[in-house]
């Protein structure tokens, strides 16, 4: 595998030099007569010398063990696959046993003639394996051995052809390229569509990867849906979880919970926030916010967990102690007040250091217009450079409310677990993330509602960050134009 | 009035009576940093670091009331930067110092008693590149009185509007569209707004930086109107590389070149017979 990639690379190598001397040579030396620069053509030859190998070579491992594994399984009787549950666990049977055949050879247990013609009968080959290391979960069944023999027997030679194959492509790719290599080639442009190319596969990995995770978890919730009523769920007042079955599991609770923690989070970091980024860019000379600036944005640096012990160990007694405690609102350490606190001081920096470059964005002329006019700074600030800036603030503060309403770390140590329909600040409740990992962690049957409503949850929680990024990123360009 | 022109025009120098802003010895450097220190001291210790640009050189400048003063010179010979000397915009330039005196109506502007916000007030200015502020082409015009109080109803501030745009030769172009953002119109556009902006607040001497660079020959006649107009009560110091335009709209003409100012004088007089060769150089097209 690593060989081939090596030498695939070591032929793409060969190719440019290859490649950029044939063009020099073409030009009959003089580089200015060449299409292209010199560097172009040798990197077009290596380009048809590596990529449509390694694309096949990619290609090629993946559909491999898929068609290895479709002819092993017809060795394994009907009978066989029943017993062991399911197809899945019968081919891992029977890939651990040809890996460990495989390594048993390696190690010397035995050679490679027999190797090909062990028997069940006549060998342990679970203890024989076990001697050089290889455990294996059961002793071995004469089909799972069958099967394994012709599985490493087909991947033998499949992997033989692969290497025909791939190397023959990469050495095909070479020459036509470099036969094709002359002074008039467009190699640049070529390049150009190459970079193209890899920019577009880049940007189609990022947005798959966004619509497996989307699908993963529409999947789970149709399932969930199946066994709970989706009504219960979205209007549902309670949540009470049993695994013994009867369970209510509402999502009212948990979505108020979300809202009012992350609500007080941002009636912290806003204000907080969005002063200091005033500070920053318009009062600060430049000194002060030379050291100012990177003290703020160590907040950000700080893991959330930490944020969690600081509510956990400092705010939640403060605050039961000196607040709720005198104003007979609760006797709770954990509440959405310490969460939301605590929360909102982490997402300040979020807040002030975006806010500070949408700020520094605004032309410096408009601020002259407005002192010009005999404005002071304040007036300044509030009436030229807030409303140019504040499509981008807004922008800002929805980005810090969709990681508000993400945040598990600080709701569990701050917050408790405890979920509650309560307008009390000083009282336990908690959000949607961390029942998400309440409901996973431990021993889950991920066929129970109680399980499955964790990928409900999620999604619900997905499509508000969604929305909510959404309508940040129309404001934000909504805001660009202005200027453009 | 007129006599008091002719008056200045034969004997520039003792013109005092109707004397608007005065600038004596008056030196700016930019990138200074954070000194402080006397002015006296400083200025000569400015003047020998190398780091700093020493932007303007010992100029005198008299302004006079209900005049035109033309400011002329090649591209960074400091007219800029001389304009900002005069309402204290420098002060938002980090690091630029400003030493020596400058008055207005005998006051010193740079005196530490002196609110720099109130004396831009009474010293407006247009600059150079047009900057409407993102409001709406109303709330463009009506910044200026509504932050100095100059309206006591809408009806009046509505009036205020009304009349600045119509002095700087707006008005029949965006009477319909009040409402729409001032960022939204074109260049030429832009740049009247400006200075519809700054008329309204009714400066009593307005600063011009180059406010004709990007208008077509109809506006800046319209604006040349303005300016004209304007002279019956207010000074106006405009900054032009326009020579006919500095012969046309102006009674004085100020000289500048590498930072000193080379000649100050009657308008006329500098354009028929300057007494210094560089400045005749320039105003016939040789340096620059
Ligand atoms: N903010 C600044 N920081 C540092 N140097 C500056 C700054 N503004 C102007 N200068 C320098 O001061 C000198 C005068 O500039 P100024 O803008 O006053 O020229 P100007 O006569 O208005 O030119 P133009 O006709 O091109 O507008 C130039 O050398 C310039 O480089
Ligand atoms: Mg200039």
């Amino acid at each position: 595998m690593l060989s081939i990639l090596t030498a695939i690379v070591v032929l793409g190598g060969l190719g440019f030099f290859l490649g950029r001397q044939r063009a020099i040579a073409s030009a009959g030396g003089d580089a200015r007569i060449l299409h292209s620069l010199p560097v172009y053509y040798g990197t077009n030859v290596a380009l048809l010398t590596v990529v449509p190998a390694v694309l096949v070579l990619g290609v090629w491992l993946i559909v491999q063990p898929m068609v290895i594994a479709g002819a092993a399984i017809d060795l394994i009787p009907e009978q066989g696959v029943t017993q062991a549950g399911s197809r899945d666990l019968v081919m891992s049977d029977v890939r651990r046993l040809a890996d460990g055949i495989n390594t048993g050879v390696e190690r010397g247990a035995f050679t490679a003639a027999e190797a090909a013609s062990l028997d069940t009968a006549t060998t342990d080959i679970r203890a024989v394996l076990a001697d050089v290391g290889v455990a294996l979960g059961t002793d071995v069944e004469p089909a799972i051995l069958a099967a394994a023999q012709r599985s490493r027997q087909m991947s033998d030679t499949a992997s033989t052809w692969m290497q025909v194959i791939v190397l023959g492509l990469a050495v095909a790719g070479l020459t036509y390229a470099w036969l094709r290599t002359n002074k008039d080639l467009r190699a640049r442009n070529t390049v150009e569509r190459a970079i193209l190319g890899l920019l577009i596969t880049a940007s189609t990995l990022a947005i798959l990867t966004t619509v497996g995770i989307v699908l993963s978890m529409v999947w789970e919730s149709a399932n969930f849906f199946q066994l709970y009523r989706w009504q219960d769920f979205f209007f549902g007042l309670e949540w009470r979880p049993s695994f013994e079955g009867g369970s209510e599991l509402g999502l009212i609770p948990l979505l108020w919970g979300t809202i009012y923690i992350s609500l007080i989070a941002l009636l912290v970091a806003v204000p907080i926030g969005l002063f200091a980024a005033i500070y920053m860019a318009e009062y600060a000379s430049r000194r002060v916010r030379s050291v100012a600036k990177p003290l703020i944005e160590v907040l950000a640096g700080i893991p959330t967990i930490v944020y969690g012990l600081f509510a956990l160990i400092t705010v939640g007694p403060l605050l039961r102690d000196y607040f709720a405690a005198p104003l007979g609102l609760g006797t709770s350490s954990s509440s959405v007040m310490t969460a939301g606190i605590v929360m909102g001081i982490m997402l300040i920096p979020f807040v002030s250091s975006l806010s500070d470059d949408i700020i520094n964005a605004v032309p410096q002329s408009l601020r002259d217009g407005s002192y010009g006019l005999g404005a002071t700074q304040s007036e300044t600030v509030k009436q030229v450079v807030l409303p140019a800036a504040l499509p981008g603030i807004v922008g800002a503060i929805l980005l810090a409310a969709s990681r508000a309403i993400g945040e598990t770390m600080i709701v569990v140590l701050g917050a408790g677990a405890a979920a509650r329909l309560d307008l009390n600040p000083f009282e336990a409740m908690t959000t949607v993330t961390v029942k998400i990992v309440g409901q996973l962690t431990g021993d889950t049957d991920f066929s129970s509602p109680e399980a499955l409503v964790a990928f409900a949850l999620g999604l619900t929680l997905f499509a508000i960050t969604l929305c909510l990024n959404i309508f940040a990123l129309v404001i934000v360009r909504k805001y660009r134009e202005q200027y453009e | 009035m007129k006599d008091l022109n002719e008056m200045s025009q034969t004997d520039q120098e003792s013109a005092v009576d109707v004397l608007k802003m005065q600038a004596r010895g008056v030196d700016v450097f930019y990138g200074a940093g954070g000194r402080t220190g006397s002015a006296a001291g400083m200025a000569a210790d400015l003047a020998a670091d190398k780091n700093v640009t020493h932007a303007i050189k010992g100029v005198d400048v008299d302004i006079a009331d209900k005049t035109v003063t033309a400011f002329i010179g090649p591209s960074g010979c400091g007219k800029s930067t001389f304009l900002r000397v005069l309402n204290r915009m420098n002060d938002t330039i980090e690091g630029c110092r400003v030493t020596g005196k400058v008055t207005l109506e005998g006051e010193d502007i740079y005196d530490p008693n002196v609110d720099p916000v109130q004396l831009r007030a009474k010293v407006g200015m247009v600059f150079q590149k047009p900057n409407p502020f993102p409001k709406s082409i109303f709330d463009n015009v009506a910044y200026g009185p509504r932050i100095h109080g100059l309206s006591s109803n809408k009806a009046d501030l509505a009036d205020i509007v009304e009349r600045s745009l119509r002095r700087a030769a707006i008005w029949n172009e965006v009477k319909d569209r009040l409402d729409a953002p001032g960022t939204g119109l074109s260049g030429g556009q832009q740049q009247r707004l400006c200075i519809a902006r700054a008329v309204a607040t009714s400066p009593e001497v307005l600063l011009m930086d180059e406010p004709c660079s990007s208008l077509d020959p109809i506006a800046t006649a319209q604006v040349e109107e303005l300016i004209d107009d304007l002279r019956s009560r207010y000074s106006v110091v405009i900054v032009t590389h326009s020579m006919q335009q500095a012969a046309r709209v102006s009674q004085k003409t100020a000289f500048f070149h590498l930072g000193n100012l080379v000649e100050f004088g009657d308008t006329d007089k500098i354009f028929t017979n300057p007494s210094d060769p560089r400045t005749e150089s320039y105003i016939t097209g040789r340096i620059g």
